[in-house]
């Protein structure tokens, strides 16, 4: 995507055309007023001014980058975007764990729906637990080149130690994701 | 009242909140407790290598307003603990550095020169007493200077400044941000301008919350600690597993130095200040400017100090890089002495100049009750100002840490080498876990660990393409600051447009906005 040499030229480029279209486009469309506006005869500064201002600066950012780079700026490569497709995966999957884990198997164990136990040991730390533990040791392993027993053992510990961390001594508090369901 | 009453209902303050437990019949205060164990998780964290104070900092926020609340009562014992970290973890950056060669936070980095150098000829507890004492002279030097230049500087303020001048230090502060840290002006103006769009998200005077594509989720703009702990720490998490991915696993020399050898006289240490003054002033003068880190504190320091013992040296004396006991103190020095210092724009005009200042100032705006500013400062012809007597229990609250980083430092910095050991392959992931914990504690919502996580990848991008995250966070904080005084000042001045170069001393800050600007663009982008 962005060549070794012309990685500030690209970044450059990219800002000027964010900018431009946060100015042009997002701006005008997602803002009701002005830049300046008209209030029972008093003039006052509008809700795009601040916006507009801010897409100003990035402008000018990326002119800047693009016209003075630097040859031996860090790029974005492939192995970053290839990075960031695995990474969000595994958060993606063990979010969903913690998520739908809870209520899945409150669904197949019990006949209360788990909304009603969401605050009930074991049932809340269902989803937390297994989430918890998924990405800890998915990231490990692959941190590591190897899945391990004992990667799965680190996140079922770290994963309870934070459950009890906030749920034992804070009534009020609820984990993830038990103030969603 | 005057200021002195003020400065002692502030010490009181500490001594006096609520009881956290007895001895022997004298209470002793949660404040207190709260202090101690900030310092010790401090010394902790800053002896772990991938870990570092704001890390800390961001972490704990969450847990600390969970357990102490939003009132007034909470502020003290939050805040100390914050700052407790932000000073252990200094100290504590440099056990790893001189005993693994391995710094443990990445102001510590230089350390690693002669510090461990000195380990392996036998001497690592006299480079240990050097970096202890060095670290604890320069910390407290700064706390000095604080305790005396912040008042005045937030009194000059008050007395000169009025809204468009206001407006015009705001726009100068994050000029001057965007131009130094970083890799090149240009980056830093493009995360300081995505810093400034993200804060205009759902803010703004009209019914309708702008720019949110009309999504309910936000409604309410992007959660503040969301957004500053997915950059901060989250972008930096994913940053670090990934480098652990692609460069693989190093084992690490855990093969402790012994920690005995020479011990530190007082032939030595007056042979060694000289070197902790020079740097001390140097840690200070740059804490206090906005953007500038400790990093570039202990680089300098370390520097200055080289060409200054290469004149001096004795011909038996190791040189710098080889075991010099000048060299680890130049960089402790420096480096701890940014730590009070960068409290000053903070607590005089309300502005973070460094990640460890982002969570102060996250904390203070958390629980409400204090408004870092120059009216933190204002003296009232009747009464009490609570803010001022905070503002002397804030101070308190750091001489109090300094206490015990003279009086245990030394002993708990022997004794957190073991941290060194702790995988970081592990420990970034257990991090994640617990900071998309906090931030759902928080926000009680998937949505903001979402946000977070989407903060994170922005993160995790500038940091590759060289571009720093602390542009972004500081204009972050200050945008909605900004836009309001912005808004007050062109009222004030009847819709003049020209707000800005009207008024002498804004159009001097706008003056000097473009000058810092244009004097770091003539530099060649490095």
């Amino acid at each position: 995507m962005f060549s070794r040499l012309t990685g500030d030229k690209w970044l450059g480029l990219l800002a000027i055309a964010a900018a431009l279209l946060f100015i042009f486009v997002w701006v005008p469309l997602d803002t009701e007023t002005g830049l300046i506006e008209k209030v029972r005869r008093q003039v006052r500064l509008g809700d795009s001014l601040g916006p507009v201002l801010a897409g100003g600066v990035i402008l000018i950012g990326g002119i800047f980058t693009f016209a003075r780079p630097n040859a031996d700026a860090a790029t974005l490569t492939r192995h970053n975007l290839r990075w960031m497709v695995v990474l969000l995966s595994i958060i993606t999957i063990s979010l969903v764990l913690m998520r739908f884990a809870g209520p899945l198997v409150t669904s197949v164990l019990t006949e209360t729906p788990y909304r009603a136990l969401r605050s009930t040991p074991p049932w809340n730390y269902i989803g937390y637990l297994t989430g918890g533990t998924f990405l800890i040791a998915a990231l490990i392993s692959v941190a590591r080149g190897k899945i391990t027993l004992s990667v799965m053992l680190v996140g079922i510990v770290a994963s309870l130690v934070f459950a009890l961390l906030y749920d034992l001594p804070f009534d009020d508090l609820q984990l993830p994701p038990n103030g969603d369901v | 009242m005057t200021v002195w009453d003020h400065a002692l209902l502030g010490v009181a303050s500490i001594f006096s909140g609520p009881e956290a437990f007895s001895v022997l019949g004298i209470s002793i205060s949660i404040t207190l407790v709260m202090i101690a164990l900030g310092f010790l998780m401090g010394i902790t964290v800053g002896a772990t290598p991938g870990l570092a104070g704001p890390m800390a900092m961001a972490i704990a926020l969450p847990i600390l307003i969970s357990i102490f609340g939003y009132s007034q009562d909470a502020f003290l014992p939050v805040m100390g603990f914050l700052i407790g970290i932000m000073k252990g973890a200094t100290l504590g950056g440099a056990v790893p550095a001189i005993l693994f060669n391995i710094p443990g936070t990445p102001d510590a980095y230089m350390t690693t020169f002669d510090g461990y150098p000195m380990a392996q000829k036998g001497q690592a507890k006299k480079a240990l007493k050097v970096a202890h004492l060095s670290s604890v002279s320069g910390d407290t030097f700064s706390d000095i200077v604080l305790v005396l230049c912040a008042p005045f500087l937030a009194v000059l303020v008050e007395s000169y400044i009025d809204l468009p001048e206001k407006t015009g230090l705001l726009i100068l502060s994050l000029a001057f941000i965007a131009a130094v840290i970083g890799d090149s002006v240009g980056k830093g103006l493009i995360s300081m301008g995505l810093g400034l769009m993200a804060a205009m998200v759902a803010t703004g005077e009209d019914f309708y919350p702008r720019l949110t594509f009309g999504m309910p989720e936000l409604a309410q703009g992007f959660p503040v600690a969301t957004a500053i702990l997915g950059v901060l720490i989250l972008g930096e998490v994913f940053k670090s597993i990934e480098d652990m991915v692609r460069s693989g696993i190093r084992p690490r020399d855990t093969i402790k130095s012994t920690v005995d050898g020479d011990t530190l006289t007082f032939k030595d240490v007056k042979r060694l200040a000289p070197y902790i003054a020079r740097s001390s002033l140097i840690g200070t003068i740059i804490g206090a400017l906005p953007g500038i880190g400790s990093t570039l504190a202990a680089t300098l320091g370390y520097t200055y100090a080289r060409n200054r013992y290469a004149s001096v040296k004795a011909q038996d004396d190791p040189a710098f890089g080889e075991g010099a006991p000048e060299g680890i103190a130049a960089t402790e020095a420096a480096n701890s002495a940014v730590s009070g210092a960068n409290l000053i724009p903070v607590l005089s005009l309300g502005i973070p100049g460094n990640a460890a200042a982002v969570f102060l100032i996250l904390g203070m705006e958390s629980i409400g009750g204090f408004n870092p500013g120059p009216s933190v400062f204002r003296l009232p012809s009747d009464g009490i100002n609570p803010e001022l007597v905070m503002a002397f229990g804030l101070f308190a609250a750091m001489f109090l840490t300094n206490g015990l980083n003279w009086t245990i430092g030394g002993v708990l910095m022997r004794a957190v080498g073991v941290m060194a050991r702790v995988s970081t392959e592990v420990l970034l992931p257990v991090v994640l876990l617990l900071t998309l914990t906090a931030i759902y504690v928080q926000e009680t919502s998937m949505a903001a660990i979402w946000i977070a996580v989407g903060f994170g990848i922005l993160g995790y991008i500038m940091r590759r393409v060289g571009m720093s995250p602390l542009p972004f966070v500081i204009a972050f904080i200050l945008g909605g600051n900004l836009e309001q005084t912005a808004r007050q000042a062109f009222a004030a001045t009847g819709g003049d447009p020209f707000f800005l170069f009207t008024h002498p001393i804004a159009a001097l800050f706008m003056l000097m906005s473009l000058a810092v600007i244009v004097f770091n663009l003539r530099k060649s982008p490095s």
